[in-house]
């Protein structure tokens, strides 16, 4: 339907033209942005940071000056609540900067550079465990802002595989098979890395759910991500595995509030701009009016050698 | 109700043996060059002052004391008839009319003249298609529609758009009839073109307040579109060739002076012109898009007293988008099909019965197919309906009308499939509604006195939604859905009320009067979308027992004025226009979402209102026609789930709106156009903030429709070049040379769109481009302008 849409948008922009345009927007209020995630087996890490005025600067000391440190956060598993400490980008235990770089999206030689503050704990007890339920609690400035996220089972088995695309012999993409459970909403998130990589990377639109395959078992295929950002590759060959590769697939399970929140969040991405789309709010599960996703996830990984 | 309408009809057949001490005068009015109905003329006695209007078939009915009468028969454009009458006795007298007229600027009469001033009719305006054909037109194509977006009070949705907001309503909540049949989707190449065929359209007339009750189903307003008969004289064509498409039309008798038929048939060339601008090496090849749309009507006078008429409209849009790099491919057709076949009856020369049986289905499909992936999805409406209409005229200061009518829909909201070679994914069983819409209503117009008349009007609608149908019920976050099914024929939903029509003129002095009217109005079906503008994919779908019907109520009071006898006619309408059930879909509904899932789960539902004021001044005839319209108005909406439970503007919501259309006849040969348009800019939902989150720049949206866009405003001019109406011929008696008028005529209409090029906003967005961490991230907000100036020609035939 995307594709669609841009074929639309062709014909209707034939002889369109586009300018910059200075308007009033109204409406803007600050509000406390929440950017937390739990998956199994590791800790709970939230970032927390403000929105920006539309009109707002958007040089990097803006960026880097929407983080809040200061605030006060908690877990809870239901029975024991742990607090979760502030660290920073130019303070990181030893063996954590991989995981921070990635998080905050900057190059892990920077991260040190930077003053990012993000909060966790390090208590072995609050690693992400299957079939539970985490609260999340933060007080900061006077406001105090919650929120759930369970984290379901993951998928019973996945079988990755590749086969070469159409008139293709050594390129092609990553397929799977999973089999969805009948009369309950599932939701996915693949994500996939070479082996050799220590990140994992989100193929263009890497959330679906089962609403069109409940309960049946089917094979899907996806692009590779990282393939676009290599520049050395031709055009005709992005999008595709290589013979020969070998690559880590994790396909993770969330829950209902935190897939609608991504759902939208992909719809917002993909349509910002578009005339044919709504104007899409993204659902927060936070209560106490501020945005952003309190996420939990249950991943299962699979190895994928790209062979015949 | 029912006995009340039987006994009603009874009761008036009977009167004829009642009423002896005044006759009646009636026939049927054609236009004596081709025998088309003269709809609108006026049949006038001078010696009474008193006179009537023949109505969409051409039959007028008019009773006076018995006597010898001057009888005047006006029609726009032709030179008047004047005959003497005998009316000791009923007498039926079929007129001619323009058989052997001089096309005398001088003589020629406007029929309608002083008829804004009498008539009890407020907020309804006819347009003339002549005039409408020598104005400015988009790229050639001379358009309906956009000649009714000019009107004060109406406004389009956008850009080029052919959807149109009357008095603050909604695009679905104007009634679009071609020949009776309900027009779903009015609009060609996503909205741009109209489907109306203008060569094979005979008249336009708008309703925008004081809807009399034999309209129904819509809150807004009324386009009532008649096609033309066809010449049941002799046989002609006519036709245009255009810069991107080209019309023929084919008309002539079936048996002379009984029976005619029409033939009207246009098609575009865009997809010849891509084919050429696409080399054949590009993945894109095979991409294109064409429109075609087909009028037939045939007519055909069975007796004195029996009429019949079978009209059929066909029309298709076919969007192709081939992308063979990625192995995918989408074929996107919709289109409409019409069909209306009328009798009429006279059961005595005061009582016309009109029967109108009406088929009308607007489809929507969309395929696509990516290597072995296979995705369908079809949309539509489909009515099969009925109508009867009597018209009494008792005499010329009173007149009867009253009917029923039903319509059996069938709504398809959204029907998918979805399959691979291997698995066929659950999209749900096709979504299907169905649905009877009924209604009885009564009007009757009448004088008071010299000065007072009044039209009231009460319509009585029904609405029973039945099975099958599916009533899904999703059970939120974590709690499982559940449904329950109705069998055919099942009542799921009933809903009725009472419609109360009614309006008033007040004759004054100097040509002027003032009238006021009240309407209320039942809406049973919706059209939902998604998207910030209007496209073909938005989805009709019915009232159920979740999504009630609209109601809506409209006041209106207007001062009539005309000057310099008759020539300008002015007007001043304020309005108050208040709707309840209005539905939009809930913030964040996507396509797709009501796939396993009933569409109204999706919306939700809410109040608006509108008021406004209009003036108007309009010169109908002379050398220079024209009109000037402007608008202020303000439309708002409320609804408890959307943007906080606070008011917002209507998307369409303008304070002010000025149209200027003007036409000068400079001599025989050649005739110049032009409007200029000036409107508010559209309301839209803009992002207010931004943050991140996971590294994705993410917007978040401040109040709906907050952001106003940058006002709108155009310049369109048109120069049409008419060949010689006669050509020199040598008398072979005398050797004089004679003037002969030519059969073959044909005429270039030149136009330019957007004279001064202005750079109008079609929408805005929010872009973003650059990296943080880079130091060239930078957000900006862009206005999208679709149509610079565009020069077109077209060259129009007739013979």
């Amino acid at each position: 339907m995307k594709k669609v849409i841009s074929g639309l948008l062709v014909l209707l922009l034939f002889n369109s033209c586009t300018k910059e345009v200075k308007i009033e927007i109204p409406g803007y209020a600050e509000k406390i942005v929440i950017d937390g995630r739990i998956e199994t087996n590791f800790p709970p890490v939230v970032l927390l940071s403000r929105t920006n005025d539309i009109y707002s600067p958007t040089n990097l000391e803006a960026y880097l000056n929407g983080f809040i440190s200061g605030a006060v956060l908690s877990v809870s598993d239901g029975t024991t609540i742990f607090p979760l400490i502030e660290i920073c980008t130019d303070a990181l235990p030893a063996g954590t900067e991989n995981f921070a770089a990635q998080f905050f999206g900057i190059p892990v030689e920077e991260i040190a550079n930077y003053h990012l503050c993000a909060y966790t704990s390090f208590d072995p007890e609050i690693l992400g465990q299957v079939g539970k339920t985490y609260t999340l609690n933060v007080k900061y400035d006077g406001k105090t802002y919650t929120s759930q996220t369970t984290i379901v089972p993951p998928i019973n088995s996945l079988n990755t595989f590749w086969k070469p695309a159409k008139n293709q012999t050594e390129y092609g993409y990553s397929w799977a098979t999973i089999s969805d459970n009948a009369n309950q909403f599932d939701g996915y998130l693949w994500e996939i890395r070479y082996i050799h990589e220590t990140s994992y990377s989100k193929p263009f639109s890497p959330f679906f759910d089962d609403q069109f395959i409940d309960g049946l078992t089917f094979d899907f295929a996806y692009e590779n991500p990282m393939s676009f950002q290599d520049a050395s590759l031709p055009d005709e060959f992005k999008g595709f595995y290589k013979l020969g590769d070998t690559l880590v697939v994790k396909l993770s399970k969330m829950d209902e509030a935190v897939y609608q929140f991504m759902e939208k969040k992909y719809t917002q991405l993909f349509s910002a701009g578009n005339p044919f789309a709504t104007p899409t709010n993204i659902p927060s599960n936070i209560n106490g009016g501020a945005l952003g996703i309190w996420a939990g996830y249950s991943p299962r990984f699979d190895t994928l050698i790209c062979e015949l | 109700m029912l006995k009340i309408f039987f006994y009603l009809t009874l009761i008036i057949l009977s009167f004829k043996a009642i009423a002896q001490e005044k006759h009646t005068l009636s026939g049927y009015l054609t236009d004596g060059r081709n025998g088309e109905a003269m709809i609108g003329a006026r049949i006038f006695v001078p010696s009474l002052s008193q006179g009537t209007l023949t109505n969409t078939y051409g039959f007028y009915s008019i009773t006076v004391p018995s006597g010898i009468y001057k009888i005047e028969f006006r029609v726009t454009g032709l030179e008047t008839e004047i005959k003497e009458i005998d009316l000791s006795r009923d007498v039926v007298l079929n007129v001619e009319l323009g058989t052997n007229m001089q096309e005398i600027e001088e003589v020629l009469v406007n029929a309608k003249k002083g008829e804004n001033i009498n008539s009890t009719k407020i907020g309804q305006i006819e347009l003339e298609i002549d005039q409408i054909k020598t104005l400015p037109a988009f790229m050639g194509e001379v358009d309906i529609i956009k000649t009714i977006q000019l009107l004060p009070g109406v406004s389009s949705v956008s850009e080029g758009g052919q959807g149109f907001y009357v008095r603050g309503g909604g695009p679905d909540q104007n009634l679009v009839l071609l020949d009776e049949g309900v027009v779903y989707n009015a609009a060609h190449l996503f909205g741009f073109f109209s489907v109306f065929n203008v060569d094979a359209v005979k008249s336009v007339n708008l309703i925008k307040g004081g809807m009399p009750a034999n309209f129904g189903g819509r809150m807004s307003s009324v386009l009532e579109v008649n096609m033309n008969e066809g010449n049941n004289k002799r046989f002609s064509y006519k036709g245009g060739i255009g810069a991107i498409s080209s019309r023929l039309t084919i008309e002539g008798p079936l048996k002379k002076d009984k029976g005619s038929f029409i033939i009207s048939a246009r098609r575009t060339y865009i997809d010849l012109i891509m084919k050429a601008a696409i080399p054949d090496t590009s993945p894109f090849y095979g991409s294109s898009y064409f429109f075609y749309d087909l009028n037939v009507k045939l007519n055909y006078k069975l007796t004195d007293k029996d009429r019949i008429y079978l009209s059929g409209y066909y029309g298709k849009d076919m969007f192709v988008f081939d992308n063979k790099e990625d192995n995918f491919k989408v074929e996107m057709p919709w289109g409409n099909g019409i069909a209306a076949l009328r009798w009429n009856h006279l059961f005595s020369n005061k009582l016309f019965m009109n029967v109108t049986t009406t088929f009308s289905d607007y489809m929507f499909s969309f395929g696509s197919k990516q290597d072995e992936f296979r995705f369908a999805l079809k949309s539509g409406v489909r009515d099969i309906g009925s109508k009867v209409d009597f018209t009494y005229y008792a005499n010329t200061k009173n007149r009867l009308k009253w009917g029923a009518d039903y319509i059996y829909h069938t709504f398809t909201p959204t029907s998918v499939s979805a399959e691979t070679n291997e698995v066929v994914f659950d999209t749900g069983k096709a979504q299907k509604l169905y649905s009877h819409e009924s209604a009885l209503y009564i009007l009757d117009e009448f004088d008071l006195n010299e000065k007072i008349r009044f039209n009231f009007g009460l319509r009585y609608s029904m609405y029973h939604q039945v099975g099958p149908f599916t009533r899904y019920q999703k059970g939120g976050v974590g709690v499982a859905d559940t449904s329950f099914t109705y069998s055919k024929g099942d009542l799921i939903k009933f809903y009725n009320g009472l419609e109360p029509r009614i309006s008033g003129r007040w004759l004054l002095p100097d040509k002027s009067s003032i009238k006021a009217g009240y309407s209320y109005n039942y809406q049973y079906v919706h059209l939902t979308s998604l998207s910030a503008v209007s496209l073909p994919t938005d989805i009709w779908y019915p009232t159920t027992d979740l999504a009630k019907p609209q109601q809506g109520w409209q006041a209106s009071i207007g001062y009539f004025r005309n000057f310099l006898k008759d020539r300008i006619e002015t007007s001043v309408e304020v309005y108050y226009k208040g709707m309840k059930n209005l539905i939009e879909y809930k913030e964040g509904a996507l396509p797709g979402d009501d796939i396993n899932d009933n569409t109204d789960n999706l919306l939700v539902f809410g109040k608006g209102w509108s008021y406004g004021l209009e003036l108007f001044v309009k010169r109908s005839y002379g050398k220079l026609t024209g009109w000037v319209g402007y608008t202020w108005s303000k439309t708002e909406r409320i609804f408890p789930d959307l943007n906080n439970g606070k008011v917002f503007p209507a998307k369409y919501d303008r304070r002010h709106d000025l149209s200027v259309v003007a036409n000068y006849k400079l001599n025989d040969r050649w005739t110049f156009g032009a409007c200029f348009i000036f409107a508010t800019g559209n309301t839209l939902t803009l992002p207010s903030s931004w943050y991140v989150q996971e590294q994705n720049l993410l917007f978040n949206y401040g109040e709906r429709n907050s952001t106003r866009m940058a006002p709108y405003h155009r310049l369109d001019i048109s120069a049409t070049l008419y060949d010689k109406a006669y050509k020199l011929k040598t008398d072979l008696l005398t050797g004089e040379e004679i003037q002969v008028k030519k059969r073959f005529r044909s005429n270039w209409a030149f136009s330019i769109y957007n004279v001064y090029n202005r750079a109008n906003p079609f929408f805005l967005y929010v872009d973003n481009d650059g990296d943080f961490l880079n130091g060239d991230f930078k957000i900006t907000v862009k206005q999208v302008t679709l149509f610079p100036i565009i020069p077109s020609v077209t060259w129009n035939f007739e013979y």
